[in-house]
Order: C-alpha cells, then structure tokens, then sequence
C-alpha cells in the first residue's frame, strides 16, 4: 500500500465528469419516463402511465428493424476489419513515409470532413447515373445499372467508409505496441512473413482487432445521416426509427423506448468486448 | 502642485465616467430601437422570399428589423413547444394542419381580424382558424420526369401511379404522408378523409412502385433532379423550381383533384409585439404581396385581387380563382388532418416504410 501523494487539488479535476454524468443519467431518466407515458395522436403532450411502448416492441416490424441494424453494424465492422488491417499495419511497418503519407491521406483525412458532406458524395457516387454505374456503363461492363442506392450494399459501403479512420487508427495503435522482436524471432526461425503475420502479428494485435471491432459495432449501430441519405426511407436502421416516431409521428413515448432498447443494447455489447478482452489478457496475447 | 494633479486626475476619472455612461446609454436606446420582430420560419427559398418580400416592406415602413429563426416543420413546432413559458419568436409560419398542433398546444394567440384589414378579401379557404390564416397555397401531386419515363405512360388519374410500369421508380414523402393516403382512399371509394382505411389494401399494392422515400424539400430535390425517383407526389413550388434550374418536370393535377396545402401564420402566445406581427402579417396579405407570391414564387396567392401574370395562373396548381378552388382542389379538413396525421403516419411508417 503505497500512500496516495499526489495534491488534494487533484480531486477537484473529477468535476468534469462528475457534470456530464448527471447531464447523461437527467437525460437518461427523462427519456425513460417518456417511455411510460401514454402517445396521445395529433398532439405533442404524452398521457398517462402505460406499459404498452414496451409491449409494442415485440411487433415484427419494430424486430425487423433491430435485426437490419445488428445485421448493418456487423457488416460494416467486419469490412472495416478486412481493409482496415492492411492499411494500419502498413502505416504502422511500412518504412516508405510516400505510403504512409498516402495511407494517412486516404484513410484518415476524409474524417475531417462532416459526414452530411461525406454522404452527400456516396449519392453522386452510388447512383443510377453515378460514378461507378457511369464507370461500368461506360466500359461496356453492364447494360443497366446496379441499384446500389437505397440498399442495404449501398448503406454498408457508406457507412464502411464513414468508420474507417477511427478503425485504423485503433488498429494502428495495437499494432504499434508489438515489439518488433517477435516478428524478427519468428522470422529468424524460418516463418515466413505471412507465417510471421498470421501465427505472431495477428493474435497479438487481437486486443486491437477486438475494440476496433466493437468500436465500429456500437458507432455504426446508432447511424442517423448515412443510413437516412443513402438508405432514402427503404434501409432503415434505428436511429431513423426514432426519428420517424418522433419527429413525424409524434410518438415520442415509443421512440423514448425505442432509444433505450438500443442504449441498452449497446451497452450489452460492450460489456461482453470487456469479457472478451479479459479472456485474451489472461491467456497473455496482449 | 499635487493638489492640481489630483483635481485634474478626478476630473479625467469623472469625465471618462461620464463618456462611458453615456455611450452605454446611446447603445441600450439603440438595442431597444433595434430589438427585431422575430420569426420562425422554413429555411432556404421561404424564408429568402419573406425576408426580400415581406420583412423588407415591414422595416421600411416600421423602422423595426425582422430576424428570421429557420427550422423544419415539426423541429420549430417542438421548440416553440419547449419554450412556451418564454416564446423565442413573435410570429409562426407553419403548414395549416401543423398550426392546429400549435393551437391545440395553446402556442398561438387568438386573432383580431379588425387588426388585419387584408384579411377581409382572402379566399375563404384562407382562413383557417381563429389562430392561424393562410399565407399561399400549393399542391401535392404528380410530378414525374417526361425524359425518363417511358413515353406511353400518361398521368390523368392518381390511378397512374399504380401502373406496374412504374416498378421502382416513386418518390413519396415520409413526413406527411396524407396525400397519397387520401388519394388511395378516393380510388378505394372513399368520400372523406375519415374513410381512409379504406384505400389500405391499395396503398399496399404501390409499394413495388415506390423507389425511396424523401424526408425533406431538398432530399425531394435532390432525388428527382438525379432522376433517381423520376416519379415523385411533389410539392407544386418544389416542381417549378426545379424547372427552373434546368431539369424537365411535368407536373400533373390529376382528374381526382390535386391535395392543397396551405402555408400560413399565427402570432406566438405570449408575444411582446403583438401589433407588430399584425403589420407583418397584413403586408404578407397584401394584395401586391401576394402578387408576388404567385409570380415569383409560383405559389397560388390567398388574395383573388392578387395580379397574376396570365401565363403564371395557367400553371398546374395555381389556383387564383373560387371557381379553381372548388374544381380543382382537394382540400382536407386542416383540423382533421391534424387530428389523424399522427395515426396516418404511424400506419405508414409500420406497413410502407418499415416492412
């Protein structure tokens, strides 16, 4: 036991989070009782106490809609883990600075731009008439055009490339914490790079490959703009559920319960990533 | 010598003082002067047409500036809600069935007639309620791009749309779903808008013609400008001014009729300027604002002494006379549509959008 020495000060620096906690449970309860409350149709004021928002979400459209979110989220985490890892482990191994620099512009500088901008491009690019239907068209690889937008493929791919930065930056990092030594090991003993890769690189980097993963799971899984734009009303995850409900439906105790099966969804989420992420510190990958 | 210096000094602090509180009081009379005549109001072309047309006329003839607070429709109807207690704006623009949330929410103050003058030659459909009159109309129908539908297809009927050769190809609003509700329950025989469970069956049977849905005016734009939905149940305004920039769009109001939709204004409950935003609204109402409504806008003007270019009141849509407005408008009772908009859009959103 080892007394505590540093400045009594220090306690005050937890206000921060001592304020967006109460801000986050007020707003959480509001929410909450919003949810058991009575819809009154045609007005903005809520009735009585009921308990029939949370019965209403065993309809099969409000299911259907939860099940295409999971569905959405899971692929796009996995795409991004695919053309994630090349580019974080490149960025991180490469010993050219021209490919990092270009992997760095790629990947990580589109963040900056808003992700209404972003999205806006994918209508131009996905379209009837767009850049890869006109690309097609235009080499005599297809007749008629692919439906991209307002699918499921069109949303996964936005929203692929909408995640991609923040998963290569968390890939990025875990790879950077390897010690060079292993893969020199491995190698010296006669693996191969991809042996080296896939038996030192890859179980160690799992740690990485595990949050990212999850990261862009619980991100995406709460998308608004992307899935609104590019799934225009026919791909609907559901944050646009909530917006529907709420905004043009009015039903605000519905989308207030709505809101809270997928907080409490998320959070289901992250608790099993930090089972998992124990499980791999107590075999010793990381 | 020193007593001068002080003396001098006190002086310099006095007068500084004085030049301080003085020009605090010029700026506060100023800010009193210039406290604006706030109004909540749709962004992009509605609100550039009301600052140019009406905001404009309003200051130069009241001194007081106008400040515009945009937002959409059911965003400014949820804050103006939040801030009830403490209005943020004097005056609404708002759909007519929207502002009978405003009313029933008690938002809107009760309106004087005798304070609006212009009031007394609008079109009867014009007055809405004792909350809330109406500022332009227009329609939700038909619109569809003649360059990429096929060239056999015609629009007469709202029975077109069901046409199997439209197979993913419609834009619908996901906002307001009333139109084409009303529309499929006339088809389905249905003679109000109380009736319109009848036209389910038949709203069902359009889904393998609907593309995507649009959730605002530019979205709506945006589809049918790329001719990803080349048929759409568009806004007359959004139509022509889409022309406008170039894209080919037939607008069609079909033998049915077409929906109306009636854009107007209340006065916030709890305004500190209330005979101001009755100025407002009078000029808004003004036969020569109104002229403008229909010539530039392409809006039809709420105002039959309104002056509108022949070519103008030709146009699909534009309803400038009684004899139009009992022909060939569809006009849904605003209160009852308000009333059965959010059951309308609940079964919209579970059967059409969702499934």
């Amino acid at each position: 036991m080892t007394p505590d020495r540093r400045p009594a000060y220090f306690a005050w620096f937890i206000l921060p989070a001592l304020f967006l906690a109460v801000a986050l449970v007020a707003s959480l309860a509001s929410l909450l009782q919003f949810g058991f409350r009575e819809h009154i149709p045609g007005s903005l004021k809520v009735g009585g106490f009921t308990l029939e928002n949370f019965g209403r979400m065993s309809d099969w459209v409000y299911l259907r809609v939860f099940i295409d979110s999971l569905l959405l989220s899971g692929c796009t985490a996995i795409a991004n883990l695919l053309l994630g890892y090349p580019l974080a482990y490149a960025l991180v191994r490469s010993r050219s600075s021209l490919l990092k620099s270009t992997i760095l512009i790629t990947t990580i500088v589109p963040m900056f731009t808003g992700d209404i901008v972003r999205t806006y491009s994918w209508l131009v690019v996905l379209g009837k008439n767009g850049f890869i239907n006109g690309g097609l068209k235009s080499i005599g690889a297809i007749d008629t055009p692919f439906e991209l937008l307002y699918t499921p493929l069109g949303v996964t791919i936005a929203l692929v490339q909408y995640s991609l930065p923040i998963m290569v930056i968390i890939l990025a990092a875990a790879i950077s914490h390897i010690d060079v030594a292993f893969e020199k090991a491995a190698a010296s003993l006669g693996a191969s790079p991809l042996e080296v890769l896939w038996n030192v690189t890859l179980p160690l980097s799992m740690p990485g490959i595990l949050s990212g993963t999850v990261t862009i799971f619980a991100w995406t899984l709460s998308a608004f703009a992307t899935p609104q734009l590019v799934g225009g009303g026919k791909v609907n995850m559901i944050s646009n559920m909530v917006y529907q409900l709420g905004f043009s439906n009015f039903d605000f105790p519905f989308a207030a319960v709505l809101s809270m099966v997928a907080l409490a969804l998320v959070f289901l989420v992250l608790y099993f990533m930090g089972l998992g992420l124990r499980r791999l510190e107590r075999v010793g990958l990381h | 010598m020193t007593g001068t210096t002080k003396a001098g000094s006190k002086r310099r602090v006095l007068g500084a003082a004085l030049a301080v509180s003085l020009l605090a009081a010029t700026l506060s009379t100023n800010a009193l002067a210039q406290d604006p005549l706030r109004i909540s109001i749709w962004g992009g072309s509605w609100k550039d047409f009301a600052a140019e047309n009406i905001g404009k006329r309003f200051t130069a003839e009241t001194g007081v500036p106008v400040e515009y607070i945009t937002g959409g429709t059911i965003d400014r109807l949820n804050k103006a809600k939040l801030s009830k207690a403490n209005p943020e704006t004097d005056l609404i623009f708002t759909t007519s069935h929207v502002g009978w949330l405003y009313a029933s929410d008690d938002l809107y103050e009760k309106l004087d007639m005798a304070k609006l003058p212009n009031a007394k030659t609008l079109f009867p459909e014009a007055i809405i309620s004792p909350f809330h009159v109406g500022t332009w109309s227009y329609v939700y129908t038909i619109a569809y791009r003649p360059d990429l539908v096929p060239a056999d297809i015609k629009f007469t009927s709202w029975n077109d749309l069901w046409n199997p050769k439209l197979k993913g190809t419609i834009g619908l609003p996901d906002f307001d779903p009333s139109h084409v509700i009303y529309a499929a329950a006339l088809l389905s025989g249905g003679k109000s808008a109380k009736d319109w469970a009848m036209g389910q069956k038949k709203l069902l049977e359009l889904k393998p013609n609907i593309k995507a849905f649009y959730s605002s005016d530019a979205t709506s734009q945006e589809k049918i400008g790329s001719g990803e939905t080349p048929v759409q149940v568009l806004l007359s305004g959004n139509a022509y001014h889409m022309m406008t920039q170039g894209v080919k769009i037939n607008l069609v109001v079909p033998k049915e009729g077409a929906i109306i939709g009636i854009d107007t204004v209340g006065i916030n409950k709890g305004t500190k300027k209330s005979d101001l935003a009755y100025k407002f609204i009078n000029i808004a109402l003004d036969p020569a604002t109104q002229t403008l409504v229909a010539n530039k806008q392409k809006m039809g003007p709420v105002s039959p002494q309104a002056k509108v270019d022949p070519a103008v009141a030709k146009l699909p849509g534009m309803f400038t006379t009684a004899q139009q407005w009992k022909d060939q408008a569809i006009v849904i009772d605003h209160k009852l549509r308000a009333e059965l908009l959010g059951e309308w859009r609940k079964w919209f959103t579970e059967n059409l959008i969702a499934r």
